[in-house]
């Protein structure tokens, strides 16, 4: 056994790996909202952004404070959180089986996929007067609308989840002797987890943007129909209120698969 | 107000004009963007372009058209666009109380005598006993937007046959035609020649007048930006006159019927230049016929039904409770009826 010897002038090595990786920072993101809310409130009192221009933040927030006292909010709230529940939980678990199946089997990869990529760049607004004829002016053609939105940006996630997944770690799954449906639930499913949850985050969002689009045909309440009624009235203070309600929405949908990745993925960390 | 290049032309012109001693026209060639809907009741500005009275008042008219009233009151506070004619809506309202748009004049108005709006129901409530706008209580009452002209006259009827009305926004006439055929709404309101074509397919009935609950309802109104209106006096005073000789050609030929068929026949013809162009003329002839609403002369205010309709506004929370009648209308340039 020969003596490894290190060389009299060796170079100190710094220690280079580490980075690229996203570390929570608290309150910046808070701080971006503030400055900019703040600049528009001065704007508009200083008088360099008209009242047709932007409304006063103060005033969104008094209209939002009426909204909230008139019990209005609730009213609006609870029938578009109804909608966006019930249209994307059909769309999401649509999307995530035949997204699965898709990714498992060839057959129905081959017949489905150009079907989902057909559907996908459909405006699915467009489609909104054949879906009341088809399910009904009431929730039905509403649940219809997110549902199908949801459905394929689903889908197309899932399918590249599954494509995804390590191969090597299906092959030792294999050489392990794991049955075919332990593979698909031990490596397959938790490896495609990931991808298929930063799908839903943008599944989601698009939901969240149809409420307004399928609130436009029959709505009397809702958030969409009240952003609707507001921009037909040319009342800002009440389409900013509305569209706070979206964006607040927006974050709080993102928030929540954020604690179910964090739930899901630890295997991860 | 800010300066865009067609005003400072204006002014040059107007300058040039003065300095000229020039009396009439007091503004040459004053280039101007007119906001018109592809109907019959815009025919006012079809006729004075046509007709060269715009030009003759020294105006350069260009129309521009729209598919709905709110999005024009928005091009007038944005200065795209100088003049508009239409409802007078919860845009206008909401826009003239921040100080950006005026209602200036009058334009369509009902009339009893004359083939006006109309209520319908889609067949199946017809079957189901809907007969009267009064059997609509409690049915569902398709509006386009919450404070366009159909919530209006919905909400009037009801008020006076003292029934309560579901009513239901679907945004387009397209959509509230679709969904009035397939019985997913029970009534609506609609200026004639859209009704009387409706109710001739047997999917839809005509069962009311909409003159009997809103007399002299005064449906749409000539408006333009609080700048022009305040500033440009002699501008839109011409605009009005040649506007107002346009209207008052087609009462004549169309409404009154006082020069016989040529003429009638010629402002048919003149209209389907701008209202149904994708239809033949003998197509489009009898729906532009039927859908000669009288156009007020002179563009005179009317202010109670103006008044009434700001009120019912209020009344419904659609609009801010504090806006006062001037604020949103300027009666100095024409009479008051």
């Amino acid at each position: 056994m020969t003596e490894v010897t290190m060389p009299e002038k060796s170079r100190a090595v710094p220690f280079r790996g580490g980075g690229f990786r996203p570390r929570p920072v608290r309150f910046v993101g808070l701080g971006v909202f503030v400055v900019l809310i703040a600049l528009v409130e001065w704007g508009t009192r200083a008088g360099w952004i008209s009242a047709l221009t932007l409304p006063r933040p103060s005033d969104v927030l008094a209209t939002f404070g009426e909204l909230y006292r008139s019990g209005a909010l609730w009213e609006h709230l609870s029938v578009s959180l109804v909608r966006l529940s019930v249209g994307s939980a059909i769309g999401v678990s649509a999307g995530v089986g035949i997204g699965i199946l898709i990714g498992l089997f060839s057959l129905i990869r081959a017949g489905l996929v150009p079907l989902v990529a057909a559907l996908f760049p459909i405006p699915k607004i467009a489609l909104l007067p054949l879906f009341v004829i088809w399910f009904g002016i009431d929730e039905g053609s509403k649940y219809a609308l997110i549902a199908l939105g949801t459905f394929t940006p689903t889908v197309v996630a899932t399918y590249g989840a599954v494509d995804n997944v390590d191969r090597t770690l299906i092959r030792m799954g294999q050489s392990f002797g794991l049955s075919w449906l332990s593979i698909v639930r031990k490596i397959v499913l938790p490896g495609a987890m990931p991808g298929i949850l930063s799908g839903l985050r943008i599944s989601l969002a698009i939901g969240i943007i149809l409420l307004v689009a399928a609130e436009m045909l029959g709505a009397t309440h809702g958030v969409g129909s009240y952003i609707l009624q507001a921009g037909s009235l040319y009342d800002l203070e009440r389409l900013f209120a509305g569209v706070t309600i979206l964006s607040v929405l927006g974050v709080t949908v993102s928030g929540l698969i954020g604690l179910v990745e964090k739930r899901v993925l630890n295997w991860r960390a | 107000m800010l300066m865009n290049r067609r005003h400072a032309l204006a002014a040059m012109g107007g300058a040039a004009a003065a300095a000229t001693g020039l009396a009439a026209p007091a503004i040459a060639n004053t280039p101007l963007v007119v906001g018109a809907l592809r109907l019959t009741s815009h025919a006012g500005s079809y006729v004075a372009l046509d007709r060269g009275y715009f030009a003759d008042a020294g105006l350069n008219v260009e129309l521009r058209f729209f598919d709905a009233a709110q999005p024009m009151a928005v091009a007038i506070a944005s200065g795209d666009v100088d003049f508009g004619i239409t409802a007078m809506t919860g845009a206008l309202i909401s826009l003239a109380d921040r100080g950006a748009v005026k209602v200036i004049g009058g334009a369509l108005q009902e009339e009893p005598g004359i083939t006006g709006q109309k209520y319908l129901v889609s067949d199946a409530a017809f079957q189901d006993g809907v007969t009267t706008p009064a059997a609509l209580a409690g049915r569902r009452f398709a509006i386009s937007q919450a404070g366009s002209s159909f919530h209006y006259m919905g909400s009037k009827m009801a008020k006076a046959e003292g029934i309560d009305l579901e009513f239901i926004p679907l945004q387009s006439v397209g959509n509230i035609i679709s969904s009035l055929r397939s019985g997913q709404v029970d009534g609506w309101s609609i200026v004639p020649h859209i009704a009387l074509a409706l109710a001739g397919s047997g999917d839809v009935h005509i069962v009311g007048d909409v003159a009997d609950y809103i007399p002299d309802y005064q449906v749409t109104t000539v408006f333009t930006s609080s700048g022009n209106a305040a500033n440009e006096r002699a501008m839109t005073e011409s605009f009005l006159s040649a506007f107002s000789r346009g209207v008052a050609d087609f009462n004549a030929s169309m409404v009154d019927a006082t020069e016989g068929d040529a003429a009638r026949d010629e402002m048919v013809r003149l209209i389907h230049q701008y209202v149904y162009t994708d239809r033949e003329y003998e197509k489009a002839a009898p729906s532009i016929i039927n859908g000669a609403m009288r156009l007020t002369p002179n563009a005179a205010l009317n202010v109670a039904s103006l008044k009434d309709q700001l009120d019912w506004f209020k009344a419904e929370d659609l609009v801010d409770q504090d806006i006062a009648f001037e604020t949103v209308v300027d009666s100095s340039y024409v009479e008051s009826v």
